[in-house]
């Protein structure tokens, strides 16, 4: 079955819908028009050249390429996340690459080489997306958690110091924040599953039985994704805390100042 | 005997702003030693330097002749009781909050018994069924004197005390006034308190970061 195509005249009308929350949101007062239309506008020209791109990608289907994709992919990811968690990038940009980059890349091996197993194992139709979908979600789960982990150390930073005086390690003097940004972290992933199919339909699956997969073979990869979401967010958080606590703290424990960027 | 504390050429510099400058002074065991002077003197800052809170700009820190380093942080930090105005308890009740350091690596093998928690509660003037209260329910007097007996069982001879007099009350300070006349525990303390001045044997007095008099008990 083939997906129908959505001709540019009625994608037009599809934008004009937008002027409906844009008007509700003008009568009460939100002059958010220049927000509303950047965002917009890009959203419809990173998604066109990632269309273009991703087109050039599967028909050339080279496993370097694909490779290349995904480490831009981890790149990106690697600063968005310290950009919005409030870190100085120059700090941690090393410790969370390795963190994204061997969780993504597990998750998403172990996806491909053993449950799907595509004839080619690095086909971009399957590698591209998957790694993409899991990324994206990891990315959210790495802001709340290092985001979450450093603003209780500074808000607590008395009662972590408690902790050092009473004979605790670097590690066991930050573990109730540790273990509460980890919560936080995976929190959403685990009420995601929890209600998923009731609340809503999950995308992967709703674009899947669009583009004409049978529905037991969307909710399969449904179910695949969720797994390897749950997986690599779960562990590239831990990693991540783990390994950003070097360069974290000082030689005496003590939470560095300059690491934190005052700016966000 | 060798000092228990020993300061030499001491300062600190916090984002580029010195807050102690050349700061010297040894105290030996047993004994009670205040650092006065006026708010935003450096007073605080010396005791979160021994601790390592403060990173040692130039000079040198000792703890019984062993020097402040990333090495020996820990056992120095291990060694002292730290108590500021308002004391973390960092738990629920006051039972955990007593308990809470021996959860933790350095002391998991000498968890106390009871009749210990017991003793160290009488001594500060508190009662026993204090142990099954909330630590949010409990005054600041008490809180220090929490603290304070969490550094008793933790068997800690050095106590460094922030303003702790200040909000005390009459039991509370009578309390602490009792364990601290004990010879074996020194105590560098920050207070403005005249009876807790009258009974330390060295008073210290900052100025602007420095240290501009020290006067010895019976000594003018």
């Amino acid at each position: 079955m083939e997906t129908l195509d959505i001709e540019l005249p009625r994608m037009a009308l599809l934008y004009g819908l937008c002027l409906l929350p844009w008007l509700l949101l003008r009568m009460l007062g939100l002059l958010l028009s220049r927000d509303i239309g950047i965002s917009v506008l890009r959203m419809s020209v990173q998604l066109a050249l990632v269309g273009f791109y991703l087109k050039w990608l599967f028909e050339l289907n080279n496993p370097w390429f694909n490779g290349l994709w995904i480490l831009v992919m981890l790149l990106v990811a690697d600063f968005s996340i310290l950009r919005r968690a409030g870190l100085k990038v120059r700090y941690f940009a090393l410790v969370t690459f390795i963190a994204i980059a061997f969780s993504i890349l597990f998750s998403a091996a172990f996806l491909v080489f053993w449950v799907i197993r595509p004839a080619l194992f690095y086909d971009a139709r399957y590698v591209v997306p998957l790694a993409g979908m899991i990324l994206g979600n990891c990315l959210q789960g790495n802001v709340i958690a290092l985001e979450r982990f450093y603003s209780a150390l500074r808000k607590n930073e008395n009662e972590y110091a408690t902790f050092l005086m009473l004979g605790a390690t670097r590690m066991e003097a930050v573990r109730p924040y540790f273990r509460d940004a980890i919560k936080a972290a995976i929190n959403p992933t685990i009420a995601g599953m929890a209600t998923m199919g009731l609340v809503s339909l999950p995308g992967m699956m709703t674009g899947q039985i669009l583009g004409g997969s049978e529905p037991w073979v969307a909710v399969k990869y449904q179910i695949a994704i969720m797994v390897c979401i749950f997986t690599s967010t779960t562990l590239a958080t831990i990693i991540n805390l783990k390994l950003s606590l070097k360069s974290a703290f000082n030689d005496f424990d003590v939470l560095r100042d300059e690491v934190i960027d005052k700016r966000s | 005997m060798n000092p228990i504390i020993r300061f030499d050429q001491v300062s600190v510099a916090v984002r580029e702003k010195t807050i102690l400058s050349n700061i010297s002074f040894a105290l030996f065991p047993g004994e009670k030693a205040v650092l006065c002077g006026k708010s935003g003197s450096g007073k605080s800052s010396v005791l979160r330097a021994f601790i390592g809170l403060h990173a040692v700009a130039s000079g040198g820190v000792y703890f019984q002749q062993m020097q402040l380093t990333p090495a020996s942080v820990h056992m120095i930090r291990s060694a002292t009781a730290y108590i500021g105005q308002e004391p973390i308890l960092g738990a629920e009740t006051v039972r955990e909050a007593l308990l809470l350091p021996f959860q933790f690596k350095t002391h998991r093998n000498q968890r106390p018994p009871d009749a210990r928690l017991v003793e160290v509660l009488n001594r500060l003037h508190l009662s026993v069924d204090i142990l099954k209260r909330k630590c949010s329910r409990i005054s600041g007097g008490e809180k220090q004197r929490i603290a304070l007996a969490r550094g008793l069982l933790l068997g800690k001879s050095l106590y460094l005390l922030d303003e702790i007099t200040s909000a005390l009350d009459a039991e509370s300070k009578q309390a602490v006034f009792d364990v601290f006349s004990d010879p074996q525990l020194t105590v560098l303390s920050v207070a403005h308190d005249t009876e807790w001045l009258a009974r330390c044997d060295r008073i210290l007095e900052l100025e602007a970061g420095r240290l501009v008099r020290e006067r010895i008990h019976g000594n003018a």
